[in-house]
């Protein structure tokens, strides 16, 4: 091993979570569960919705409609990263091994945001390719892929975050699951105007996929960039308070 | 007197040994069993609490911030449901028993849409011109057959010929209260299509030819607020062959648009302006527009008090898996089956522990919630008559709160069987996520059929039990699932569910027996 000082962390991260099953497991049911649902997504408007292909509805983000799927499998991987070391007491180890804290917790955030890019891209590209072969005129774009490809990581590092802060996996998991769905669930299912402009404005998840929107940009509560700043501030913000409470708690 | 000694002298020290048979342990322990774990968990009693008050809150946040200023006075049928009740109506009175008889020979859209699959042109006998009053019709409409309907909520099916590629005759006969309903296709052999029984029909009604036609609904989804508009609506329909059979007085054949400003007045005060009523050799032609059907679009005040139960939810699926997992996670799980070797019992014992516990809890949240939210919205502008009272203890809000508290216990069981299959928090918190909540995430952002289905097969179908308003299949609201809208009954939503529970059960047991803990 000759890896560089400052790399020998990053290389510790990502042979932890390369030899965990359940990363791999992961990671296929993030491609695969992006792709059924996008499938799921695209076919009855390829079938009968629009027979001519010339109907209202937003392909490109239709077809990426599996992100929301995808997103769950990035949460727990992100989670788990964290998680599983304070489930089974290799934490201790591991800061034995790195006393710098900010270190383990760059490392892992790094390693974690790669892999989760790689899966991302994976199942959006595929998702894409798969809505190209069935719809005629389908138009993909540069922002939706792209942007849908960094939600996935950004919500895995949320993931990293919650579980450093609350150092328990399945808390993690819950609060995390109530961020991505329940939130966007009482956003629109909410009768209270107030309370729902207010969610738009300030929930990371339905403002972040406002990045899959091509059509009716004007009718978006809020424009596609900003949307996923949103999500980008909360997990930046979430991920600095992690390291903040990683530093100056015990392990 | 001899003092007592020890007679037989104990060789070896026997060890304790339970009265009881390790399979035959009561059954009644192992819940007590199952319940001390529960009950002196600290953190789990924090989730319950944590659950019910997040539930509450959240309705009583999600309640005062909903706010109406009253709208326009509802309509209301003969048995209180908010209708619409507007349509062109060619009529004449008739007193006592008779019939009226006419051929309905086409029905077309009288501007640049299509024709809307509910516009209905047929025969009707209404009990006055006073919007909402008691009725029975029989009605042909272009995408849903020969119909005869009464009184708004009441619907019987008749032929499936479609009105816009063949004429249909239709009947509609009066004896005393009954009204019955026949349909032909040549005006020679008739077909019953019901026999209804309307209480309270004055001795003098009014009958003729009837047309309405819904607006069309121009719908743009997207998530986050999806907007409906609804605009034009104007249908042309053509009959002959009218005849009145009964005693009636002899003025004409008048007109009138049953909802227009003031439908008594003479003419042209009773109509809008854009209906007319033409007669050519015995050929009656009649534009208009309007909707003889429930009113499905107002908001539903039963419903909007459950909010919180969407994140109740949460905190049950979290605990339902935990209970078990927890155990696997920290090898507990080995003492109680070494405990109770009969693991079947186990989950039994499990399941009702964490059924029960979620249950009351959920009970307790959501009708206090539900108390707190109604009183809120009234507070808000939400009061009777367009929104009558729906006291907690009657239906339909008694099946919502009942059926909340069930969707939150069964919820949570399922956790607990995802649990057992899964043996691991993670897996299986997700998992149950996945199928009950995100599936209505999805069917925002699916297509309505392929969203309908997905609220049809998955768990979600659940949360219709929520719904106050009953929704009909006969009429042309659009039933969105942003608006909240399930396509299941109540009942048959809240089954699907059950059985998505009793399968993971099944799966739980089967797993449970033949692997190693």
């Amino acid at each position: 091993m000759r890896a560089h000082h400052a790399l020998r962390p990053l290389h510790a991260e990502w042979t932890k979570l390369r030899t965990l099953p359940s990363t791999w497991w992961l990671l296929a049911a993030l491609v695969a569960l992006t792709l059924a649902v996008g499938a799921a997504a695209i076919a009855p408007v390829a079938a009968d919705v629009c027979p001519g292909g010339t109907c209202d509805e937003d392909t490109v983000k239709l077809s990426l409609t599996g992100v929301w799927m995808g997103q769950a499998a990035c949460l727990i991987l992100g989670v788990l990263t964290m998680g599983a070391e304070y489930g089974t007491g290799t934490i201790r180890t591991t800061l034995a091994a790195t006393p710098t804290r900010w270190r383990v917790l760059a490392s892992k955030a790094t390693v974690l945001a790669l892999l989760t890019a790689a899966g991302g891209a994976l199942a959006v590209l595929a998702s894409i390719l798969l809505a190209d072969a069935l719809l005629p005129d389908y138009a993909p774009a540069l922002r939706p892929t792209l942007g849908s490809v960094l939600c996935l990581t950004l919500v895995a590092l949320l993931g990293l975050a919650l579980a450093t802060m609350l150092r328990d996996t399945s808390g993690a998991i819950t609060l995390g699951l109530g961020i991505l769905y329940v939130v966007p669930l009482l956003v629109t299912l909410i009768p209270s105007p107030t309370w729902q402009h207010r969610l738009e404005r300030w929930a990371p998840m339905p403002a972040a996929l406002s990045i899959q929107s091509t059509r009716h940009l004007a009718d978006l509560p809020i424009a596609p960039w900003p949307g996923l700043g949103v999500l980008a501030a909360y997990a930046a913000g979430l991920l600095l308070l992690a390291g903040v409470l990683f530093r100056t708690r015990d392990a | 007197m001899t003092t007592s000694t020890n007679t037989e002298p104990e060789t070896t020290p026997t060890p304790y040994r339970s009265h009881l048979h390790p399979t035959h342990a009561g059954f009644p322990r192992l819940l007590h069993a199952e319940w001390t774990k529960f009950r002196t968990v600290r953190a789990w009693l924090l989730v319950l609490v944590a659950a019910a008050v997040a539930t509450v809150l959240i309705t009583q946040l999600s309640a005062s911030g909903s706010v109406t200023s009253g709208g326009p006075d509802a309509i209301h049928g003969p048995d209180g449901t908010t209708v619409t009740d507007s349509f062109r109506f060619t009529h004449r009175p008739l007193t006592g028993d008779g019939s009226v008889t006419a051929r309905v020979t086409g029905l077309k859209t009288a501007d640049d849409r299509s024709v809307e699959p509910w516009a209905k042109a047929g025969l009707i006998v209404k009990s006055s011109l006073r919007q909402g009053s008691s009725y029975a019709a029989v009605l042909a409409t272009p995408g849903h057959g020969v119909r005869m309907q009464w009184n708004f909520t009441h619907d019987t099916a008749g032929s499936d010929s479609a009105v816009t590629t063949a004429p249909r005759w239709l009947r509609l006969t009066r004896t005393g209260d009954r009204l019955t309903g026949y349909e032909s296709a040549d005006g020679a052999n008739w077909s019953k299509i019901e026999d209804v029984s309307l209480s309270g029909l004055p001795k003098t009604v009014q009958v003729g030819l009837v047309l309405a036609t819904p607006g069309h609904q121009d719908v743009h989804r997207s998530f986050g607020g999806s907007s409906q508009s609804s605009g034009g609506g104007r249908a042309t329909a053509t009959y002959d062959h009218l005849t009145l059979r009964g005693t009636s007085t002899t003025t004409p054949w008048t007109s009138t648009d049953v909802g227009a400003p003031t439908p008594n007045a003479p003419a042209p005060h009773n109509a809008r302006p854009d209906s007319t009523t033409t007669v050519t050799d015995g050929t009656y032609t009649l534009t208009g527009q309007g909707d003889i059907a429930p009113d499905q679009g107002g908001p539903d005040i039963v419903q909007m008090s459950f909010q919180g139960v969407f994140v109740g939810i949460l905190f049950m699926i979290a605990l339902g898996a935990l209970f078990v997992t927890g155990e696997y996670k920290r090898g507990l799980i080995r003492t109680t089956f070494t405990a109770t070797p009969a693991r079947l019992k186990v989950l039994a014992a499990k399941t009702t522990v964490i059924g029960a516990v979620t249950f009351v809890a959920g009970l307790a949240a959501v009708a206090v919630g539900y108390t707190l939210a109604q009183s809120t919205l009234r507070g808000n502008g939400f009061g009777p008559p367009a929104f009558p009272d729906y006291p907690l203890l009657e239906n339909p809000a008694l099946r919502a709160v009942l059926g909340s508290a069930a969707l939150l216990s069964l919820v949570a069981v399922l956790a607990l069987a995802v649990g057992v299959v899964l043996r691991n928090s993670a897996g299986a918190i997700a998992t149950v996520v996945m199928l009950v909540i995100l599936p209505q995430i999805l069917s925002f952002a699916f297509p309505l059929p392929a969203a309908r289905w997905l609220l049809r097969v998955t768990p979600a179908a659940a949360f219709a039990v929520q719904q106050g308003v009953k929704k009909y299949d006969f009429t042309s609201h659009n039933c969105l699932p942003e608006g909240g809208c399930y396509p299941l009954s109540p009942g048959n939503g809240l089954t699907v569910l059950a059985a998505y529970t009793a399968a993971a059960l099944l799966l739980a047991a089967w797993t449970v027996r033949r692997r190693d803990a």
